[in-house]
């Protein structure tokens, strides 16, 4: 029996992409996983802004709107029955709900995805989960140990490789909007719309605006492509020619073809420091595997947890902007080097830097910790057969077996499991999935 | 020609209840049954013109192998079957998991009633309506035939209330022999008659109706009863007596019935089965058993309906534990029932806590009006003012499915009932948000 994993996903932010490709990579492992969509509720919350009222009120109305989410969520819990509530950084879950589903016996595990020292917030709910996984090491084990935090992991960030994928490039050379819609070529006209002798991908921290207005000369004066995409980059003129979409959010397919289409990515880690433009902090964010990921090229910045995590030829570094100038003239007139470094850093990426690999540490560390872990894997043996009638004719078994596929289930899955899968879909059933749903409420009656 | 599915898992009474939806239905197309296997040859002689899809729905009453795997593969088949049709509509009458389950089959928006949309499980507003009439049982406005019926939208093509079932009247097929039929507990026991009082009433009927044939109906395991019934009967009575439980089947069951001058019964399949036939009935209803909800549809069926001895307190949960010892059933004991029954034409009264109903259509459906004055003098009783609550909530769901408001009360209602009403019928949501809003049913 897999494990029933909930996966709560915040309202918006760069935890949300990191939490879908949690779900993903939980589901190539085996687990049985649903998901509480925020983001589905979160134009709701939105609407209350339009009102206009006393910020008490508004405050009034949007902790009541929290309240009523939590117990959307808690109804999910109640249904599915998760061996665990897995929650990305900023996830919708309140203290209050935290302490019924530690009340209720439900283990809670949060991935917090972001820099403890600008989100200082994890001090008010880290000890109400019963694990904390987190992107940076010491000091801030030893504070989550401090206040309580008995099970906290280190658990650097991923790639998912099959969404950050190198593309292969199209041999016909025509410009064609079809490029965009095959998903794993990379054509002309992508290359016109995505490509760029550098380029950056993310938001505007001050530090990047900094740094950029140094690499705007730079292009100046060499004649070179920079391009900038992401968000938050308004008021900032010297950047405005650079600045492509107009600053709209760029999704996780189009971020893929920009880093497979230029020649050097820019991966800057953010900091609010402007006179720190290469702040050397400590934990490698996820643009460093994505890029790698992709077989593309970047020059990223050192970082105090890179060294642990990539080798020097799996990754070109820098440490002062004038390092960053002076290596993307290096890099441009070195194609082969660049794919080299490009090659072994996917490479590491794929052996031991994927989502999927994360999620095998994080259930394992949870296993470690709390024996009996999951209660549903120990439910097995109370159930002969998974909980599947017996001498069942081989037609049938023919269309379970293909049923499990399309659900993404591990061989074998016991009764439950694949009930609980199918009951996660949307859309129309067809007479199998409506037989085995009727069953399922069939042995539910009588077996009372 | 259009197809139309109607999805009925419960039992022979609820199957027999479809009856004017499924009426309504015949008339614009070709009628598709789903339900239990076990009621095939039932739904064969109630609907003859309705295609069946058997189902192995309920364990033990499936006819063979009702193991998990005989449930998973003939259903499957079933369901492609039943997947393949294009119905312009399908009407799934019960909140049960297992009819929810069903639903799934077919495009959301097509599904009236309870239907499961991605998973989801919904329910329309009309059905919403009436889960809010039944927060109070006691004034509820609608028969469960009608309220099924107006699972159809289009309400000006739901049959006439008098189009259901025959105008009720005996039968004697037996040549000049009058006989009744006795149903015997029914699955509920609680609100059946016990075989002593049942014993008594029967006497006094013997004797009324000079010395008709008793027919003692039920099925195996009613056959204790009906040997114990026996034992009490007097000696004339009891030659009378064929006892024939646990000897008919649903078909054999469905002839007999026709063939009585009365039925005897509780609140049972087999009542709603002689109303079908337009057999008169005489049914005791106590307990759980409410006639306003699932009295037997149609004219000239007479009830006698236990009036709650504490206020509140009927019609109950059968599966609850009474904790009046079943204090409804004491009017069944009394004598003055005994002698009402014995002197149909004379004007005493019932006894306390019995009201003696007689069958009545309106433009909604069937209702049910006292045939004496009602004994309210005890304190908390409180029947007027139940019977008003009930007409002013009939009056309102006749408003809203757009029937006029004459045809379901002949005066105006006072104005106080109507808002109490619609404060117990009228939810804010309903006017607020889509109908088959998100809503767990």
């Amino acid at each position: 029996m897999p494990e029933r994993i909930l996966v709560v996903l915040p309202f918006y932010g760069g935890s949300l992409p990191v939490g879908r490709y949690c779900v993903s990579a939980l589901r190539d492992n085996g687990c049985l996983v649903d998901v509480f969509e925020a983001p589905q509720f979160y134009g709701g919350l939105e609407a209350f802004k339009s009102l206009k009222v006393r910020q008490d009120r508004l405050d009034f109305l949007e902790n009541s709107f929290l309240g009523l989410v939590g117990d959307a969520l808690l109804a999910q819990v109640e249904r599915f029955q998760p061996d665990l509530v897995l929650c990305m950084a900023q996830a919708p879950i309140s203290r209050k709900v935290l302490k019924r589903l530690r009340h209720e016996g439900v283990a809670t595990a949060m991935w917090f995805v972001e820099d403890y020292r600008l989100f200082t917030y994890w001090r008010a709910f880290a000890p109400l989960y019963d694990f904390f996984a987190v992107i940076q090491k010491e000091p801030f084990l030893s504070e989550l140990r401090d206040i309580g935090v008995e099970n906290a992991l280190y658990l650097p960030l991923a790639a998912l490789p099959q969404m950050h994928r190198p593309l292969r490039n199209s041999a016909s050379g025509l410009l064609s909007n079809e490029n965009s819609e095959n998903s794993e070529v990379l054509g002309e006209a992508d290359r016109l719309r995505f490509g760029a002798d550098f380029s950056f991908m993310g938001a505007g921290y001050p530090n990047r605006r900094l740094a950029f207005r140094r690499l705007a000369a730079l292009a100046a004066q060499n004649e070179l492509d920079f391009r900038i995409w992401g968000t938050e980059w308004e008021n900032e003129p010297q950047l405005e020619k650079h600045l492509r979409l107009k600053g709209v959010r760029i999704g996780s397919e189009d971020t893929v073809r920009i880093f497979n289409a230029a020649k050097i990515n820019l991966n800057l880690h953010s900091s609010v420091r402007p006179e720190a433009s290469v702040s050397r902090g400590d934990f490698v964010n996820p643009r460093t595997f994505e890029i790698a990921a992709c077989g593309a090229f970047q020059l990223v910045d050192e970082r105090d947890l890179l060294p642990e995590l990539f080798a020097a030829d799996e990754l070109a570094t820098f440490s002062s902007l004038d390092e960053l100038t002076e290596k993307i003239g290096y890099y441009l007139s070195r194609p082969e080097e660049r794919n080299r470094i490009a090659r072994l850093g996917r490479e590491r990426v794929l052996s031991d830097h994927t989502y999927q690999q994360r999620m095998k540490t994080l259930l394992g560390f949870i296993r470690e910790r709390k024996p009996g872990w999951p209660p549903s894997l120990n439910a097995e043996a109370t159930e002969q057969g998974g909980g599947w009638p017996a001498d069942l004719p081989p037609e049938l078994r023919t269309g379970l077996e293909k049923l499990r596929l399309e659900l993404q289930l591990p061989p074998s899955p016991d009764f439950d499991s694949m009930i609980a899968a199918l009951r996660s879909r949307s859309g129309k059933l067809d007479s199998l999935e409506c037989s085995l749903l009727f069953l399922d409420e069939w042995k539910k009656q009588y077996s009372r | 020609m259009s197809d139309y599915l109607v999805i009925q898992l419960a039992r022979i009474g609820d199957l027999v209840q479809s009856k004017r939806l499924l009426l309504t239905l015949e008339r614009l197309g070709r009628v598709h049954l789903a339900l239990d296997r076990g009621l095939l040859d039932l739904a064969a002689l109630l609907y003859p013109r309705a295609v069946l899809h058997p189902l192995r729905a309920h364990a033990g009453n499936a006819g063979g192998d009702s193991s998990p795997a005989a449930t998973l593969t003939d259903n499957t088949a079933a369901f492609a079957e039943l997947g393949r049709q294009n119905f312009a509509a399908v009407y799934n009458l019960n909140r049960s998991p297992l009819a929810l389950a069903i639903s799934g089959l077919f495009p959301p928006e097509t599904v009236h009633g309870y239907r499961l949309d991605n998973g989801q499980p919904l329910c329309s507003n009309w059905s919403r309506l009436a889960a809010r009439w039944t927060a109070n049982r006691q004034s509820s406005p609608l028969n469960l035939v009608d309220f099924w019926a107006f699972f159809h939208p289009q309400v000006h093509e739901v049959v006439k209330p008098e189009e259901v079932n025959p105008q009720a009247c005996a039968k004697n097929p037996f040549g000049r022999e009058h006989a009744l039929g006795v149903v015997l507990a029914g699955r509920e026991a609680r609100r059946s008659l016990p075989v002593d009082y049942l014993a008594a009433c029967l006497e006094v009927l013997f004797t009324t109706r000079k010395g008709p044939r008793l027919l003692l109906l039920g099925g195996k395991s009613e056959q204790e009863a009906a040997r114990k019934l026996c034992r009490r009967l007097k000696p004339a009575t009891l030659q009378r007596v064929e006892d024939l439980s646990g000897k008919t089947s649903l078909r054999d069951l469905h002839e007999v019935l026709q063939g009585l001058d009365l039925v005897v019964t509780p609140d049972t399949g087999a009542m709603h089965l002689a109303a079908h036939l337009g057999t008169p009935v005489f049914a005791t209803f106590l307990s759980s058993a409410w006639a306003w909800e699932t009295g037997p549809y149609g004219m000239g069926h007479q009830i006698w309906q236990a009036w709650p001895p504490q206020p509140g307190c009927a019609p109950c949960l059968e599966s609850a534990p009474c904790p009046h010892a079943v204090a409804c059933l004491a009017p069944f004991a009394d004598p003055l029932w005994l002698d009402r029954l014995a002197n149909t034409n004379s004007d005493a009264s019932s006894p306390s806590g019995l009201i003696e109903l007689s069958s009545r259509l309106d433009a909604l459906g069937v209702t049910y009006a006292e045939v004496n004055e009602v004994r309210t003098n005890e304190p908390g009783s409180g029947f007027a003012r139940i019977q008003a609550a009930r007409l002013a909530k009939r009056a309102l769901v006749g408003e809203y499915l757009g029937l006029p408001a004459a045809g379901i009360s002949k005066t105006p209602l006072p104005p106080e009932d109507l808002a109490l009403a619609a404060d117990a019928l009228f939810d804010e949501a309903d006017w607020m948000l889509p109908d088959y809003r998100v809503r767990s049913c």
